[in-house]
């Protein structure tokens, strides 16, 4: 492979290749005719790829490490479940609401966290994921506790939210590659590599800094709102830091710094998430090893290898 | 008739805890000007380097550019007025090619894309970097990453450079190359503050140099006069400083 | 209790002030010692005392191996990341935090039952102050092994040898210092203090996977608080959490007693970032 392959537009550009490319594997699937639980577990599938993808901006783009995404996801979708509880609003609002609420919230959190550095940084919003789950937990008048609240649905086909979400997951992918071929996604890894640096080259990381934030946190609220609607339920355990754990080790394993490498980790690690369940519950076990044996060694995720595969095929090709 | 120097700076002090590092510091930068700025270790010439850059601010004092203020931006706006800052551990973009590192300096200096492409280019050619611009900057050598900062400094050539130590630890061919493109640069108009240790850089680069010692200005001038100077040899030689 | 945290989070000011690492597993030494205590001495029926020893080898024995095989690119000089150093610990700690939970938890499973106390007597009575004597002997051990953990550094050869490393890692390697070596050091020291909090702790609860998280949590908010870097701030940050936790706890809501300590820990972090080594102040 040729070493201008290097170059960020290209590499992006073989990114989306790859995962327009899954996307139109996965439309496939259904027509397997399979039971609508493995269809269930599938769309949660794709949830879990949504937030991968949110958080793989903050962490893999722009160098945050937040510890927050699953309790964005679980805010987002208590957004729409009060407004629905205590207004009977309906999803026309609740969905927006979702977002702009994440968004409003992730712009106050980045703010906190603006100065400080990678282990303060997830130490922070470690702590404010546990304080916002702790908090909806707790508050049995206003959101019901641990029970959870109800999400009206937006279509009772099981089929249909597998496409809709598929569609989702494409939409997001798409925007984010946009996003990041553009100056500000530079601007982005710009800061991942070296925020001071970047200021000093003319980027105004503050502001670059803030805007992932929004935008992550804007994301893990849609999904979660999503998550909502087609599970018709949320609760506080959607915001778990155990779930952020998994959202963590779907991006490393799957690729961190790319944007097919956390839907293929989200897809296979949950699909994987299932079946070791039924083995007996080790799961987290093995996630967890992977990660660790992916961080040490595998740093670019199972993205990384199969490129690295593909570039040997065709060198060969060329030899 | 006075022409207006492109930066002024007026009295500027900076105390850390117990220490004063920068005590009163005034001096001129005249436009065209590659200004030496020597010292002992821990004169405060880095401190002064810092407060002209924006990463601190001094306690007291203004900083002048072309007749207005700049004493409290920010570093990104530093920049887009025309204040750049090369460190002394050289600070490039890891992960992404040398020639992405260009690209996005240029563009967040506000070069569309094209032009920050065509510009790039030619850095690349200028700075001898072609063979290893694709290479992710990370993966460059000591040498070939400063090269690589200067280019980014240079995307849109800047008012005045600051340069920090440009030279420390940096091979006898890489050294050349960048005096070259100090002093071809210089001859189209290009500014220099250039922060260093390195006498023999000093000498045939700087067109007048200032010398300070433990916050205060010693001496300034010709650079061969300043280095003649009996109280900059004085200062280097002896005193203790760490 | 003050105690008690302070010789977990001195464990964790070590690593993270010393080494700038951030261990998320920190906890897990803690559930581990536990665990080995409860276990040696109840499934085994080895003297109580000597199982506390071996819960703490084995922390110090935990500490060096995760030493051994995570830690090393951080500071052996990988090229080429995708994951940079700091975030690579908060990923690897964090994985392995999970890890040994879940492995534990599925290992052992939740046991049953509680360490046995190291004294017979539960309760003593000082004036009108009820003590309970494994709270006594514990707080006596932990008190006299900050001090020892205090002397060990000042006096000893691998002591001074940490505290060089912690000012200049590279400037020790010169003088003949082997960086691996003695980080190998913090982290069994790191490991076998922790453990040794949890085992002491055990017969005071129930034994569980995940008990190791709360300590972790407090240890860090100790940490933090008393200033990076700084073993005696970490130590007397430890008293203040425990003393002002109890307040809380008793005088305005047991239930948030817990995100008491992190309402602290934000709060410390925005407002007095003591020890943010390498932030360079705005002034102004």
């Amino acid at each position: 492979m040729s070493q201008i392959e290097n170059l960020w537009s290209r590499r992006l550009a073989r990114d989306l290749k790859c995962l327009l490319l899954l996307c139109a594997l996965m439309c496939f699937v259904p027509l397997l005719d399979l039971s609508p639980y493995t269809l269930g577990i599938l769309i949660v599938g794709f949830y879990f790829a949504l937030m991968a993808l949110a958080w793989n901006l903050l962490a893999g783009f722009t160098g945050q490490f937040s510890m927050a995404p699953a309790a964005f996801s679980m805010i987002g979708g208590y957004f729409t479940a009060l407004l629905n509880f205590h207004l009977g609003a309906t999803l026309w609002i609740g969905i927006p609401a979702a977002i702009i609420g994440s968004a409003l919230l992730g712009f106050l959190l980045g703010a906190t966290v603006l100065r400080l550095k990678g282990p303060y940084l997830s130490l922070t919003t470690l702590a404010f994921a546990e304080i916002a789950r702790v908090f909806i937990g707790n508050s049995h008048e206003f959101t019901r506790g641990d029970q959870g609240l109800n999400v009206p649905t937006l279509m009772d086909d099981r089929i249909a939210y597998y496409y809709f979400f598929l569609a989702l997951v494409i939409l997001m992918g798409s925007l984010i590659f946009l996003l990041m071929r553009s100056k500000y996604g530079g601007y982005l890894l710009a800061i991942r590599d070296d925020a001071d640096a970047a200021e000093s080259r003319g980027i105004p990381v503050v502001r670059f800094k803030l805007l992932a934030f929004t935008i992550s946190s804007a994301m893990c609220g849609f999904a979660g709102c999503m998550y909502g609607t087609f599970s018709q339920l949320v609760s506080p355990e959607m915001g778990l830091l155990q779930q952020t754990g998994l959202i963590i080790s779907m991006v490393v394993i799957g690729g961190i710094g790319s944007i097919t490498g956390p839907v293929l980790g989200a897809l296979l690690v949950y699909l994987s998430s299932e079946w070791l369940r039924d083995i007996g519950n080790i799961q987290l076990i093995v996630f967890a090893l992977l990660v660790m044996i992916f961080a040490r060694f595998f740093r670019t995720g199972l993205w990384g290898i199969f490129l690295e595969i593909y570039a040997r095929l065709k060198s060969k090709k060329h030899n | 008739m006075k022409v207006e120097p492109l930066l002024r700076i007026d009295g500027i002090s900076k105390r850390f805890g117990g220490n004063q590092a920068v005590d009163h510091v005034s001096f001129d930068v005249p436009h065209g000007i590659i200004l030496g700025l020597i010292g002992p270790n821990g004169s405060g010439k880095t401190t002064v380097l810092n407060m002209l850059s924006g990463e601190l601010f001094p306690d007291e004092g203004i900083t002048y550019l072309e007749g207005s203020p700049i004493t409290r931006l920010s570093p990104s706006q530093l920049a887009h007025l025309g204040v750049i800052r090369m460190f002394q551990m050289t600070r490039v973009f890891g992960r992404l090619s040398a020639f992405d590192n260009l690209l996005i300096a240029g563009r967040a200096m506000g070069l569309t894309a094209a032009e920050a492409s065509t510009r790039a280019q030619s850095l690349v050619q200028e700075l001898t970097l072609e063979h290893v611009q694709y290479l992710d900057a990370g993966q460059l050598s000591g040498g070939q990453k400063k090269l690589l900062e200067f280019g980014m400094c240079f995307m849109c050539p800047p008012k005045i450079a600051l340069l920090d130590e440009p030279f420390a630890a940096v091979h006898p061919v890489m050294r050349e190359t960048m005096s070259r493109f100090i002093q071809s640069r210089n001859q189209s108009g290009q500014t220099f503050l250039l922060v260093s240790h390195d006498m023999p850089i000093v000498k045939s680069l700087c067109h007048e140099s200032i010398c300070m010692n433990t916050g205060k200005i010693i001496s300034q001038g010709p650079t061969r006069s300043v280095l003649e100077d009996p109280n900059v040899i004085e200062a280097y030689l002896g005193g203790d400083h760490e | 209790m003050g105690l008690f945290y302070a010789l977990m989070a001195v464990g964790l000011a070590m690593i993270f002030g010393i080494l700038r690492i951030v261990n998320f597993a920190h906890g897990e030494f803690f559930m581990v010692g536990a665990y080995a205590y409860a276990l040696t001495a109840m499934k085994l029926g080895i003297n109580p005392w000597v199982a506390l020893v071996l819960a703490a080898v084995g922390g110090a024995f935990l500490g060096i191996i995760i030493e051994k095989l995570l830690m090393r690119p951080l500071y052996q000089g990988y090229a080429s990341w995708s994951i940079v150093k700091d975030e690579y610990a908060v990923v690897v700690t964090f994985a392995l935090s999970l890890f040994l939970i879940h492995f534990v938890d599925k290992v052992v499973g939740p046991s049953p039952f509680m360490g046995p106390s190291l004294m017979s007597t539960q309760r003593i009575a000082i004036g009108p102050i009820m003590l309970n004597g494994q709270k006594i002997i514990s707080a006596g051990i932990s008190i006299s092994l900050l001090c020892g953990l205090a002397l060990f550094i000042k006096k000893s050869l691998w002591g001074r040898q940490i505290q060089a490393v912690a000012q200049n890692r590279f400037g020790s390697s010169l003088a003949g210092i082997d960086p691996v070596k003695t980080t190998s050091i913090i982290f069994a020291i790191s490991g076998m203090l922790a453990a040794l909090s949890g085992a002491l702790m055990a017969p005071l609860m129930n034994p569980a996977p995940d008990i190791g998280s709360f300590p972790a949590i407090k240890s860090f908010i100790i940490v933090v608080l008393g200033g990076i870097g700084s073993i005696w701030g970490s130590m007397f940050a430890a008293l203040l959490l425990g003393v002002s936790e109890s307040f809380f706890a008793v005088y305005i809501s047991y239930d948030y007693r817990d995100a008491f300590g992190l309402f602290i820990l934000v709060a410390v972090l925005i407002f007095r970032p003591h020890g943010l080594a390498g932030q360079k102040g705005r002034g102004a």
